[in-house]
């Protein structure tokens, strides 16, 4: 993940984004135990004190919780899950339709790429597994 | 916390330093960044008393005396131990010389570098000088740590092995203060850089505050700062 980090934009909003794109595709489940921040610096190579923001971020939106003497763990509010893979592809659409818009293309036409694009991907996406 | 207020140093008619002040926290990594002859490593010097200065240095709000220095540690860009010495023999003058080593936490680090006890200083890559030197001065029981350039001139793997150590549980909460000219691969480790030119403070600021304040890295903010 390392690399893929962007240089412009905060580390720790990147980071909470990466644990939300894990929990809305399963990947991270309700419940579960989170790294510390020292095996999160270390795994994803960023610096503790990033970790330890993204992690307060994260308590914050009560996306996990910790009790005292014990790992942090995801949250199990179903509400609160549930309401992660909205924000994801809110965000990813209202970026991909600002991309979009000085392009000026009609929107069945604009559909319709989008429609073919994401269905053939995904198509190559799995046979190549 | 170390706090660098006012320094100034100079050369013959040369100002090397020129009213230097910024402060670098425990628990944070520090980079003193700035092309090359423009005061980083004069700076960690005078830090560390090896150079006169006009100025006050303060560490934890001390100033520099017998007991602070016992609370830093420099490590050069250069090796610091006699080549003809092998890393075990070299860990065992550490340990004679510094009542402050950590025979525990060098070992990890040995471990963690796959470094060998009987290989001999002389025998070293560039890359694996610098983690033996890095080894020395964090197996040192110290709340600072100086380093002079720990990433110049070696092999990218060398290089990636010493930012693991920055991410790592061996860096403890300490605080360090590095030197550098180049800055892309390790500008998401860092947190605080100071930039340095013609013996003058440009700019001090934290990476997440810029990025997220003006969305800008460490790269754009140079490019500033140098043009202006």
């Amino acid at each position: 993940m390392n690399s893929n980090f962007n240089t412009r934009e905060p580390v720790y909003v990147q980071v909470i984004r990466y644990f939300k794109e894990q929990i809305a595709i399963g990947e991270i489940v309700a419940g579960e135990e989170i790294p510390s921040r020292r095996e999160l610096a270390a795994t994803l190579n960023i610096n503790p004190n990033t970790a330890q923001k993204a992690y307060k971020e994260m308590e914050e939106q009560g996306l996990i919780h910790t009790e005292r003497n014990f790992p942090s763990k995801i949250t199990s509010d179903e509400r609160i899950l549930k309401s992660i893979r909205k924000e994801l592809i809110f965000a990813a659409v209202e970026s991909f339709v600002e991309t979009i818009r000085p392009i000026n293309v009609p929107i069945d036409e604009l559909l319709q790429v989008v429609k073919e694009k994401y269905v053939n991907e995904g198509q190559e996406e799995e046979t190549n597994d | 916390m170390i706090e660098v207020k006012q320094i100034s140093k100079k050369f013959g008619r040369k100002k090397i330093l020129d009213g230097v002040s910024f402060t670098a926290n425990k628990g944070e990594i520090t980079c003193l960044i700035g092309i090359n002859g423009v005061g980083k490593t004069t700076t960690l010097k005078a830090i560390m008393g090896l150079t006169p200065y006009s100025g006050d240095i303060l560490i934890d709000n001390e100033k520099l005396t017998k007991h602070t220095y016992e609370k830093i540690t420099f490590i050069p860009d250069a090796a610091i131990m006699l080549p003809q010495m092998t890393i075990k023999q070299a860990m065992e003058f550490m340990n004679d010389f510094y009542t402050v080593w950590n025979q525990d936490r060098a070992d990890q680090m040995l471990e963690f570098f796959k470094l060998k006890l009987e290989t001999r200083i002389s025998e070293l890559s560039k890359g694996n000088v610098a983690k033996v030197n890095l080894l020395m001065g964090l197996a040192l029981d110290v709340d600072y740590i100086l380093m002079d350039e720990p990433f110049s001139g070696i092999d990218m793997f060398s290089r990636e092995q010493i930012a693991d150590v920055f991410t790592s549980h061996l860096i403890e909460d300490r605080g360090v203060l590095i030197t550098t000219h180049e800055i892309s691969d390790i500008e998401h480790l860092i947190d605080k850089v100071v930039i340095l030119d013609n013996g003058k403070v440009l700019k001090e600021f934290h990476t997440e505050d810029m990025r997220e304040n003006e969305g800008k890295n460490v790269i754009d903010v140079m490019r500033e700062v140098y043009r202006a």
